[in-house]
């Protein structure tokens, strides 16, 4: 047990990536690390580096020498993409599980649920592992035949033959076997098999917890059979006819592969940049004085008066205030509206009045209504209108 | 002062980064006045003109062009799916009409599914298809048809950029290096 808790293990591994990654690369080369080799990277951080690489069993001991444990071996592998291709003899043994649990599936199928449970978890558990196994293959296989496309080291053709021939030999035909989807006995098939088998159960088996583990597995294998065929396709299409593919070497493929490599990382041939005007861009000053120039040049401009009789009439209410005071204190406020209007206008109407009116509002007035109800008629040139007859003072003071 | 002649357009098309090529009338008149047009660009903009035989353009000393990148992509992903298919790619490229349904089986059952997927201008058709227009805009291809379209002899640009790097890798040679993107 560990006893550290799991954000310090990645925080340790986060502060001292370059002594893992260290580690890392002298194992993926010799198979382990050396006592001198172990001692030499530790060193220069001290005794207590040492101690937590075995705390964290990053590594273990083998003899006075050391090895990086599997976990961290192949978490290193997946963050640097640097894998070791596998001979497909190590791939192959994933046919053996997946057939054996297979077979126990389909006759435990009437026994015990929970066993049966765990099997259909566990053949999911190779599945997942065997197409990670397969996908890592072909990514180095392919990385691995780059090279001998790309030829960097300029090697002799004699040469190329040689290692294309190698690779095909003991990786690529072997692989291409286990993925080849029409023989019989390849993993492939076997993969296609299971599927058909877990799509019935998933819907005619018994058991309700059992039908959702059948689904699962369904839905995993109908994935990993379009991942398999994809990688299936790269072996036939690429990595099959190597041999066809490095008799023509071009200078500027080489290229190309290696700038494919890592294309984020080497400057591509420097071309015009799209300009787009910024608000504090030295040209900036300019194009808005262009932009506004444009408006300088004023053409006449012409303005007719209406014909159209147009009596724009503005209410002045600080005036009607003022004569309102003026006459305080008022006996028939409505009344009073229509006469002060009266006095200017021959002909009232309603929307002149309501303007009026508004000065009712005005919280320095006091309103008193008629005890007797006493209603008052108005007459605007639209409307007869019949109003309450409220007697207006001015506000006391408290 | 007397300008040469299409003055404008020499100096519109090369500031929106357009190729310019030696098909094209206006491209004679930049020739006959290179050295006028060096300086030109140089004291105006302070942008370098590039001639070559077949075009020109203009150079920006800002590197960090992604369109760039994405069509140098383009091009090295598509050299080695044409050469994988036993064809030869600078012939192609010189002499092929390429439909944009070809280039999208190229790239659909291509090996370097991971980049595509990666890059937002080559990961599906319609992404290609803006790449594809952009590169039409800058003159580097020349559309055909709606869908199809043959190359320019702007490509070479990235030719020689992956000649030049095939040598320093050769030769060992430590390349200067990007921030990543």
């Amino acid at each position: 047990m560990i006893k550290a808790e799991p954000r310090t293990i990645l925080n340790f591994l986060n502060t001292y990536f370059d002594v893992v990654r260290d580690l890392f690369e002298y194992q993926q080369q010799d198979g382990l690390i050396t006592k001198e080799v172990f001692d030499m990277i530790c060193h220069k951080h001290g005794a207590q580096m040492k101690s937590r690489l075995r705390e964290y069993r990053v590594v273990r001991s083998i003899g006075s020498d050391f090895e990086m444990r599997d976990v961290y071996f192949k978490l290193m592998e997946f963050l640097l993409f640097e894998f070791k291709p596998l001979l497909p003899e190590t791939i192959e043994k994933y046919k053996g599980a997946i057939s054996e649990l297979f077979m126990k599936i389909r006759k435990s199928e009437h026994s015990d649920r929970d066993i049966l449970q765990e099997r259909i978890k566990n053949l999911s558990g190779q599945v997942r592992e065997f197409v990670d196994l397969v996908e890592r293959n072909a990514f180095r296989l392919l990385a691995e035949t780059r090279d001998l496309k790309s030829n960097i080291d300029r090697v002799q053709y004699r040469e190329k033959v040689h290692k294309a021939s190698f690779w095909i030999e003991y990786y690529i035909l072997p692989l291409n076997r286990i993925l080849d989807v029409n023989h019989s006995e390849s993993v492939t098939s076997k993969l296609v098999e299971v599927c058909e088998y877990a799509n019935r159960k998933r819907l005619d088996y018994s058991d309700e917890t059992t039908r959702s583990e059948y689904e699962k597995l369904y839905t995993q294998l109908i994935q990993t059979n379009q991942d398999l065929l994809k990688q299936s396709k790269i072996l036939t299409n690429e990595l099959i006819p190597l041999l066809e593919r490095i008799r023509t070497e071009s200078l500027i493929l080489t290229g190309f592969i290696e700038f494919l490599r890592n294309p984020y990382k080497v400057e591509t041939p420097p071309l015009l940049k799209g300009t787009r005007t910024m608000v504090y861009a030295k040209d900036m000053y300019f194009k808005v004085r262009e932009f506004f120039e444009q408006f300088q040049i004023e053409a006449p401009v012409i303005v007719e008066n209406s014909e159209a009789d147009f009596d724009r009439w503005i209410f002045d209410r600080t005036l009607f205030k003022e004569k309102l005071a003026a006459s305080m204190p008022v006996n028939d406020f409505f009344g009073w509206c229509f006469k002060a209007l009266k006095k200017d206008f021959d002909q009232i109407e309603t929307d002149k009045f309501f303007a009026v009116t508004g000065l009712l509002f005005d919280e320095e007035l006091q309103i008193d209504y008629s005890k007797k109800s006493e209603r008052v008629s108005i007459e605007t040139t639209t409307s007869l209108l019949n109003v309450p007859k409220l007697k207006i003072e001015p506000a006391i003071k408290l | 002062m007397v300008y040469p002649a299409h003055h404008r357009q020499i100096v519109e098309e090369l500031m929106s980064g357009k190729f310019l090529l030696n098909n094209e009338e206006h491209f004679n008149s930049l020739k006959e006045n290179e050295s006028f047009y060096t300086e030109f660009f140089k004291v105006s903009f302070d942008l370098e003109l590039i001639m070559k035989p077949e075009f020109s353009y203009l150079l920006s000393k800002d590197t960090q062009e992604n369109f760039s990148r994405d069509v140098s992509i383009f091009i090295a992903i598509l050299s080695y799916e044409l050469d994988r298919d036993g064809r030869n790619f600078i012939e192609s490229f010189d002499f092929n009409e390429f439909t944009f349904e070809e280039i999208d089986n190229y790239f659909l059952n291509s090996s370097f599914v991971d980049l595509i997927e990666s890059n937002k201008t080559l990961r599906d058709n319609e992404s290609r298809r803006t790449l594809l227009n952009g590169m039409a805009r800058r003159n580097i291809i020349y559309k055909t048809f709606e869908d199809r379209f043959t190359f320019t002899q702007a490509y070479k640009v990235f030719i020689d950029f992956a000649k030049e790097l095939a040598l320093k890798r050769i030769k060992g040679e430590p390349e200067t290096q990007n921030t990543e993107k």
